[in-house]
């Protein structure tokens, strides 16, 4: 049996643009949970989805391919991905992998 | 100062001031006098006192104490502070508080008196009788009602006195104590009445007088609430009871009595007792995939809260029985139980006992076991004289059934519990019962799985580590998660040429699918390297195959090339290498791309000499994700300090050392595979063929 590692996802809907919020750890119990959370965004009409990472504290390999499908699927199915930056050490995975230069990462101005 | 001056003072004064001569006329009458008896003074003076201000029927005893005063100037009421009733000339009678003085002056004596007014004393006192009164009254009514309340109670109360003889108990402790009255209950020996019954405490200690809390509290201890379980010895009834004792004192503070409330919590401990059964034995159940040993378990958990022994077979398709599991609450009766086991038929007889229950699939109760029963099932002496020894209060057999079919039993007898199994206990063994067969079938059928995934697992791995030259190798692996389950990590190390390539990796997900993924990626970089065998170029290659698979596998994987003393390694998305010499425990090589993912591609290599002594360790990201207490990560700071506490140790020693740091760390199950190759350089073996092993020496370095 694993123990769950705490995972909450915030969503909201604006428009075409669904916001993810990210809250603890993603990994191979809690990334179900994202894909699914991204699937019900895109079957409400979201166009765009925005992940926001800032508060991600850890990421495990299944979470990064998470994030690797889901950006080949926004390109093969025509809707954008973004995703915001993750703090330390979730950082570090996505840069030791290379997962920085190659996924969406965009720069956003602290929020309101 | 004459009276006249004194007139004016009495004037101001708060009570009322009347002054009479000897026959009882009102010479001065106040303003006090004036408002208390509304009348004025003009009005008031020459009247005869007794008609003004005292009711009728004192006014004879009024006039006769006037004239005895008179003459002696002393009274029964002279300089006394005296209540009396006073009447207004308008009407209507009212308390007054009177003190009396006497005066004698030329014209004869002379009486003076200051009244107060006390109705509103008096009414206040009034108002407190009766409230006294009426609380009385109720008081009453409430040492009536709490007698009835306590009676009817269904919790039974009893008080205790400091001889720790019971000197009351309400109907239900009576009836709990099998007493007809309170008299009887007094007169009874206190210890006697525990005796009628087997009593334990939750923890299957056995209780005694002086552990019960309402002694404890004659004592002068504070006891926690006690819960009881107790087998009436002869009813074989069983009740759990919850005390709670409380101590009465006197007005001095030391103990008068202890009261107990007596709980019967039968029911809910049953209830909670199984539920907590229950949740055990599934626990039991889906721990261990030995299924003998996991019914052994749900045996021994059985005893003493079910049954004081349980026993489970199981059955073969030939009606074979195969007795897996006995236990007994008492381990020194457990060789008893065990004998007497042998008496079953090896095979089953489908027409009584276990075989009945096969045949049938129906459970068979036996609640109370006679010595008849006994003699008819007894074969022989033997068999019976032990039946008798093992004293069976009840027996019940029930089936373990898999999809309607009877796979074995579980069988629960009472003795010294002296226990009554019931209907209610058939019910809950067939849930246990019911779980048990499920966990013997799943296990049955996972074995098969359990074996596949081993075979697959070990050809993803070296069979052994190849003797390389110069070096020393040792690996370690955990897989997580189920046995059936195939991991995703990886490591291999191989020759080409003249010199050893090492790679461990990590492919993203569990089960067959990864372990196809984990095939290609070292089918994949074997080709690579004979064609290219430059750690970023096998990296390259592998990534390649990777991205031509559609169900998207990632990948990442560290790549080394040895050559001697001289490294040369690439990282694809992989944690990197652990360097481990005489300064301490560094990192080395650089990061490169996830393979398999991404279009943007970059493996940068690193190149490295080692010195004799100095350790290579390459992990997977599950000895750093490892997950302590407080969701704390094992993380790279914590492997960096474990490592350089062994650091020149030998790589089998910095294996344990390291699997012993994060067994000691984690908390709960592993959640991802970990995979560690540790290689030190001992030094170039000597151009001679020294054999590799015991080359410990300085050349070519």
């Amino acid at each position: 049996m694993i123990d769950a590692a705490p995972f909450e996802i915030a969503s909201e809907l604006n428009a075409e643009t669904a916001r993810l919020s990210l809250l603890g750890e993603l990994d191979l119990a809690s990334a179900p949970q994202l894909e699914r959370s991204v699937g019900e965004a895109l079957a409400q009409g979201a166009a765009e989805i925005l992940i926001d990472l800032s508060r991600l504290s850890f990421i495990d390999s299944s979470g990064l391919r998470l994030f690797i499908l889901l950006n080949d699927r926004a390109g093969a199915d025509g809707w954008t991905l973004a995703l915001t930056r993750p703090p330390e050490p979730s950082r570090a995975v996505f840069q030791i992998t290379g997962a920085e230069e190659n996924l969406p990462f965009i720069e956003e101005a602290p929020s309101a | 100062m004459d009276i006249g001056e004194a007139h004016g003072i009495l004037d101001v004064a708060q009570s009322a001031f009347i002054s009479i001569d000897q026959d009882g006329v009102i010479v001065f009458w106040n303003i006090r006098a004036e408002e208390m008896f509304g009348l004025a003074r003009e009005q008031a003076i020459g009247r005869s006192l007794a008609e003004t201000i005292i009711p009728e029927r004192y006014r004879e005893a009024h006039r006769a104490g006037l004239r005895s005063a008179a003459r002696m100037g002393q009274g029964p009421v002279i300089n006394k502070r005296l209540e009396l009733a006073a009447m207004r000339p308008g009407g209507g009678e009212f308390p007054i508080e009177i003190t009396i003085s006497a005066l004698v002056q030329e014209a004869g004596w002379s009486f003076h008196a200051f009244i107060l007014d006390i109705s509103e004393r008096h009414a206040a006192e009034r108002a407190r009788e009766q409230q006294l009164g009426e609380l009385q009254l109720a008081l009453r009514g409430t040492e009536e009602r709490l007698a009835v309340i306590v009676n009817t109670l269904a919790e039974a109360v009893t008080i205790r006195a400091p001889d720790d003889r019971l000197i009351y108990a309400n109907r239900a402790a009576l009836d709990r104590l099998g007493m007809a009255s309170i008299e009887e209950l007094r007169a009874a020996d206190p210890v006697a009445l525990m005796e009628p019954y087997e009593t334990v405490g939750a923890d299957g200690r056995e209780i005694r007088m002086e552990d019960l809390p309402s002694v404890r509290v004659l004592r002068g201890e504070e006891p926690e609430p006690l819960m009881l379980h107790s087998v009436h010895r002869r009813t074989g009834e069983e009740q759990w009871t919850l005390l709670k004792a409380n101590a009465v004192r006197d007005a001095e503070g030391s103990i008068e009595a202890a009261v107990t409330i007596i709980e019967d919590v039968t029911t809910a401990q049953r209830t909670s007792l199984r539920a907590e059964f229950l949740a055990r034995a599934g626990q039991v159940l889906a721990s261990s995939l030995d299924y003998q040993q996991t019914l052994r378990n749900v045996a021994g958990l059985a005893v003493p809260q079910i049954a004081d022994w349980c026993a489970v077979d199981l059955f073969d398709e030939e009606r074979g029985r195969e007795p897996v599991a006995v236990a007994h609450v008492d381990p020194d009766r457990l060789g008893m139980a065990e004998r007497l086991r042998t008496y079953e038929p090896e095979q089953l007889d489908p027409d009584q006992g276990l075989g009945l229950v096969w045949r049938t699939g129906s459970p068979a109760l036996f609640s109370d076991i006679s010595d008849e029963m006994l003699v008819g099932a007894a074969v022989d002496e033997v068999y019976l004289e032990l039946l008798r020894a093992v004293g069976m209060r009840s027996a019940l057999i029930v089936p373990m059934k898999v999809r309607g079919r009877t796979i074995g039993t579980l069988t629960l007898v009472t003795a010294d519990s002296r226990r009554v199994l019931d209907a209610g206990d058939v019910e809950f063994a067939e849930q246990i019962a019911d779980r048990a067969a499920l966990a013997v079938e799943s296990a049955r059928l996972y074995r098969g799985r359990a074996e596949i995934a081993r075979t697959l697992q070990s050809s993803l791995l070296p069979e052994e580590l190849p003797e390389v030259p110069g070096w020393e190798i040792a690996a370690l692996y955990r897989p997580a998660g189920q046995e059936s389950e195939v991991g995703g990590d990886f490591y291999d190390v191989w020759q080409v040429g003249s010199d050893w390539l090492m790679m461990i990796g990590d492919v993203t997900g569990k089960g067959v699918g990864a372990a196809a993924v984990t095939s290609l990626v070292r089918h994949t970089a074997w080709a690579a390297a004979e064609f290219d065998a430059r750690p970023a170029e096998i990296l390259a290659r592998v990534d390649a195959a990777l991205k031509r698979r559609p169900s998207l596998p990632v990948c990442t994987a560290l790549s080394l090339r040895i050559s001697m003393a001289h490294g040369t390694l690439a990282c694809g998305g992989h944690p990197r290498l652990l360097h481990l010499g005489e300064r301490g425990v560094r990192e080395i090589g650089h990061h490169g791309t996830l393979l398999g993912a991404f279009p943007r591609v970059s493996w940068p290599e690193a190149t490295f000499n080692m010195n004799p002594g100095e350790t290579l360790v390459a992990i997977t990201d599950g000895v750093t994700d490892t997950l302590g207490a407080e969701n704390e990560r094992f993380g790279t700071e914590r492997l960096k300090e474990t490592l350089a506490q062994a650091r020149s140790e030998s790589p089998a020693a910095i294996s344990e050392h390291l699997l012993e740091a994060l067994q000691s760390f984690q908390v709960g199950a592993q959640a991802d595979d970990t995979a560690v190759v540790i290689m030190r350089f001992t030094g170039a073996p000597s151009e001679q063929q020294t054999p590799p092993r015991t080359s410990v020496g300085n050349l070519g370095v």
